[in-house]
């Protein structure tokens, strides 16, 4: 097969090294000795699926602490796959360049709603039937986790088992429920899995649903599965394995760096974002420990630069010493250290210049708003004061282009909103001309809100494409000298919009759009709108269901078969506190906000170095409906 | 302290490009501890320099690097340290101390050595290589600069070498890769397939070596430093 494949195949394609595998530190386990035999999939291109941290530490993870092994593929750029399909070359690993269907479990990263037809795309390559009915035991069982797990519904039909939550504790659980059902029917296996915690067997489900269209009842087909599946949290963030020898790949990929994962979770409380609610609660890693880990990975890659990853990296307890010790340990030796996202206040701007002394190109922040009235809806605690100074220390230490990210289409958004951006804009190159001594040039990136399970805009229905635009065009008017506004195509975010709040009614939409040729969908270059609008022709579902609709405050969603801890109370108060444009507090800032994840999971904010750790924490606030 | 270094690149490298194959080398150096040197400013660098680029999809058995240390390093542990931090599939084969103020490898290789391996009899061959350099003129479409234009690479064709191996020819070609004419491995290709080599017997292609042709000799940049 890699014989055929160096010689007959990857000539022929564009970027080949995304296809060889052999890189520095790839683990190859000797296949006769493993015992359940795993392929993580990733469903976009090899550049994107190796820069993502959670694939780093569940790689490590299977094959050097258990018993099982793990291999790599990615999802072939549409030049490759057509070889691949001429040439009848099978989807394969990039370990042993073995074919998927060699494997007793594909185990897919689902970082992204829009990325289902390429597990469909890669399914087929694989030879692999696409439905989990169509499947026994004699295929793999296919397995997704990631965040777009937390609504597992739209797919439903495709995935024979979801994992929901941190993966350090649940995925080698699964192998070994895998390994010792070994020549037991599908349907005993997935029993027996839908008994580990964490785990979401979707077949062993059946919904139904009211006459409006929204569901009745998601009701579980038999005696001892879980009316609802807990995700699952790693308690303490420190003691987690950590890959210390990550793989270094050859080819240049989005973020090719040494990274830390300096904590997981977020405590802000934005009100549009999943992740800070679904990844609750904050736990960070000591100091020591991601010492340890800095000079362990540094030395086993070579890598030029480190840089510290999290949903919020300057919140961390020790970011400021960490980055100090960093610069000064490996500085000397032309290694970098990089802050991937930037709180909007000046202390950001002062460590962000003690990483970036040279090549001052573009700072980025994300005010997410342009108003304060929709700051405090949205509860992104920020400030006009606190961006200006921002931009101000910016511009003062010699940067010359600042990107700002927004978001429209918000709950409650008016046009003074809209306009609020602009103003804001202005201001910020004006602040640009009077500290910089040249001129500066203001980015505006604008998405479109999406409304997301599990967070309090839930209930929220999302804008139309029309709406969409109709703000687009109201917000491009006119023109203003060096500042560039560019906004996400909102068909896309449409889309995204569907899915993400969507059912199991989408599983056949989903299947339509791949057989009319659906894939990448990701890419601007591969959207097609038009073939997803015939599919949902086709399949008869109308999309303006899953997005434009209100929603009612007693509404059965899809998604709530998932329990992230975070209470339904807690959400719709939330989305109360919106309407009334009424602020959140920070709960590791000041005291539990009620969100009840601690007290349910009897987990605790982790934070070694805060001289605050989970015992210590003072009484909860517990919500009387959310005990279950 | 100035090294020069050889080293061979497999067959599983071969789709690396000359960035990745810089990435590879610098995260090799870090691995290794090699204390090499860093360029002065705001924002150091290495001061490796690569000699002539090994094309995407060919691999090699004879390329160089120059590599500046900050500390002098005896060139046999400097070959195994970096040895055993390379991917098994590359490695350098030679390494020696040369002169600091050595002109670069870029300003002196010339000439590129490429095989390619085919699947036709060996008498077939020899024959061929005896009609190419007794030809005045050998056009095909350039691939580098001028693109598309007619190119003749006869002035850049300077010996040709035909040997059998286990199962195919190795056809070996000496080429010029500067003046009078730079010769590109795919423009070969395609003169190849002009006389009758068709692309399905052409197994594999390689370059097994640089070298400053002069005076009618062709001498490593480790043999002939200045
Ligand atoms: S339960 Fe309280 S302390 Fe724990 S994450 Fe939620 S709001 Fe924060």
């Amino acid at each position: 097969m890699k014989d055929r494949l160096f010689r007959e195949v990857l000539p022929r394609v564009s970027k080949p090294a995304r296809y060889t595998g052999g890189e520095v530190n790839m683990i190859i386990k000797d296949w006769d000795k493993a015992d359940v035999k795993m392929v993580f999939a990733f469903p976009d291109v090899y550049e994107i699926g190796m820069s993502h941290i959670g694939g780093k530490i569940l790689y490590g993870l299977v094959n050097e602490r258990t018993p099982h092994l793990m291999e790599r593929c990615f999802a072939p750029w549409p030049d490759m796959e057509a070889v691949m399909r001429e040439q009848a070359v099978p989807l394969y690993s990039l370990e042993s360049f073995r074919p998927l269907t060699d494997f007793d479990v594909v185990g897919f990263s689902m970082q992204y709603e829009l990325s289902i037809t390429n597990v469909l795309n890669m399914l087929d390559l694989a030879g692999i039937p696409l439905t989990s009915r169509e499947r026994n035991a004699e295929h793999p069982l296919i397995v997704a986790g990631g965040p777009v797990a937390f609504n597992p519904e739209p797919f439903a039909d495709y995935f024979d088992a979801f994992q929901i939550g941190d993966g350090e504790d649940l995925l080698p659980e699964l192998l070994d429920v895998i390994s010792r059902n070994r020549g037991a029917s599908r349907a005993t296996l997935l029993l027996a899995l839908s008994g580990i915690a964490g785990v979401y067997v979707p077949m062993l489900y059946e919904p139904s649903y009211s006459s409006d269209g929204t569901i009745q009842e998601i009701k579980p087909r038999g005696e001892g599965i879980p009316a609802r599946v807990r995700k699952r949290v790693v308690k303490s963030l420190d003691e987690a394995y950590y890959p210390e020898k990550p793989i270094v790949p050859y080819m240049t990929i989005v973020h090719d760096r040494a990274v830390l994962e300096v904590m997981r979770g977020c405590q802000r409380g934005c009100r549009f974002c999943q992740a800070g609610m679904v990844y609750r609660p904050l736990r960070e890693r000591s100091l020591e420990t991601l010492r340890k880990q800095a000079q362990a990975q540094l030395y086993s890659t070579g890598y030029e630069e480190i840089s510290l990853a999290s949903l919020s990296t300057l919140d961390y307890s020790g970011v400021d010493s960490l980055v100090h010790e960093l610069v000064k340990e490996y500085g000397s030796q032309g290694i970098g250290v990089s802050l991937p996202s930037l709180r909007v206040d000046a202390f950001s701007i002062d460590l962000a210049n003690e990483v970036q002394k040279v090549r001052k190109t573009t700072l980025t922040l994300a005010p997410e708003a342009g108003s304060q009235r929709m700051r405090d809806i949205i509860n992104k605690n920020v400030s006009e004061e606190q961006l200006l100074e921002a931009a101000q220390a910016a511009f003062k230490s010699g940067w010359l282009a600042i990107k700002l990210y927004f978001m429209i289409g918000l709950p409650y958004e008016a046009e003074e909103d809209l306009d609020a951006i602009l103003e804001l804009l202005k201001k910020v190159k004006e602040v640009g001309s009077r500290f910089s001594r040249r001129p500066v040039e203001i980015r505006a990136s604008i998405a479109c809100f999406v409304p997301k399970a599990h967070t309090p805009f839930q209930w929220q229905p999302m804008n139309s494409p029309e709406e969409l635009e109709t703000k687009r065009r109201y917000m491009t008017r006119y023109r203003q000298k060096n500042i560039k506004l560019s906004f996400h195509d909102n068909r896309v975010s449409f889309l995204e919009g569907v899915i993400a709040r969507g059912d199991r009614r989408l599983g056949p939409v989903i299947y339509k759009a791949w057989q009319l040729g659906c894939k990448f969908d990701g890419w601007s270059e591969y959207f097609d709108y038009g073939r997803w609008q015939e599919a949902f022709r086709q399949c008869g579902i109308d999309p303006n269901f899953y997005t434009t609709r209100e929603r009612s405050r007693t509404e059965i969603f899809p998604w709530d078969i998932i329990d992230t801890g975070v209470g339904r109370a807690y959400l719709w108060r939330e989305s109360e506190k919106a309407k009334d444009i009424a602020l959140t507090d920070d709960c590791r800032a000041n005291s539990c906000t009620g969100c009840g994840i601690c007290p349910r999971f009897a987990v605790g904010l982790d934070l070694p170095d805060a001289g605050l750790v989970a015992s210590q924490r003072p009484v909860f606030i517990m919500d009387e409906e959310q005990v279950d | 302290m100035l090294l020069r270094c050889e080293y061979h690149v497999d067959s599983d490298l071969r789709f690396l490009s000359n960035l990745d194959m810089m990435h590879l080398m610098e995260r090799a150096l870090r691995r290794a501890h090699i204390p090499y040197a860093l360029s002065e400013g705001f924002n150091p660098h290495l001061k490796m320099s690569l000699g002539t680029v090994l094309p995407v999809g060919l691999w090699g058995q004879k390329e160089y690097f120059d590599l500046e240390l900050r500390i002098p390093m005896d060139p046999e542990i400097f070959k195994n340290n970096l040895n055993e931090h390379l991917p098994p599939t590359m490695g350098l084969n030679r390494v020696a101390i040369i002169d600091s103020h050595s002109p670069a490898l870029m300003k002196v290789i010339n000439s590129a050595a490429y095989c390619f391996v085919i699947d036709a009899p060996a008498d077939r061959l020899e024959e061929l290589s005896q009609r190419l350099l007794k030809a005045s003129e050998l056009i095909v479409r350039s691939r580098g600069k001028k693109k598309d234009q007619n190119k003749d690479l006869r002035a850049g064709i300077f010996k040709i070498e035909v040997n059998q191996n286990q199962e195919f020819v190795i056809m070996e070609l000496w080429v010029s890769t500067g003046e009078p004419v730079n010769v590109r491995y795919d423009e070969l290709i395609e003169l190849l397939e002009h006389n009758g080599i068709a692309p399905g017997s052409l197994k594999d292609v390689y370059r097994s070596g640089n070298y400053i042709y002069h005076d009618a000799a062709f001498n490593t940049p480790l043999e002939k430093v200045k």
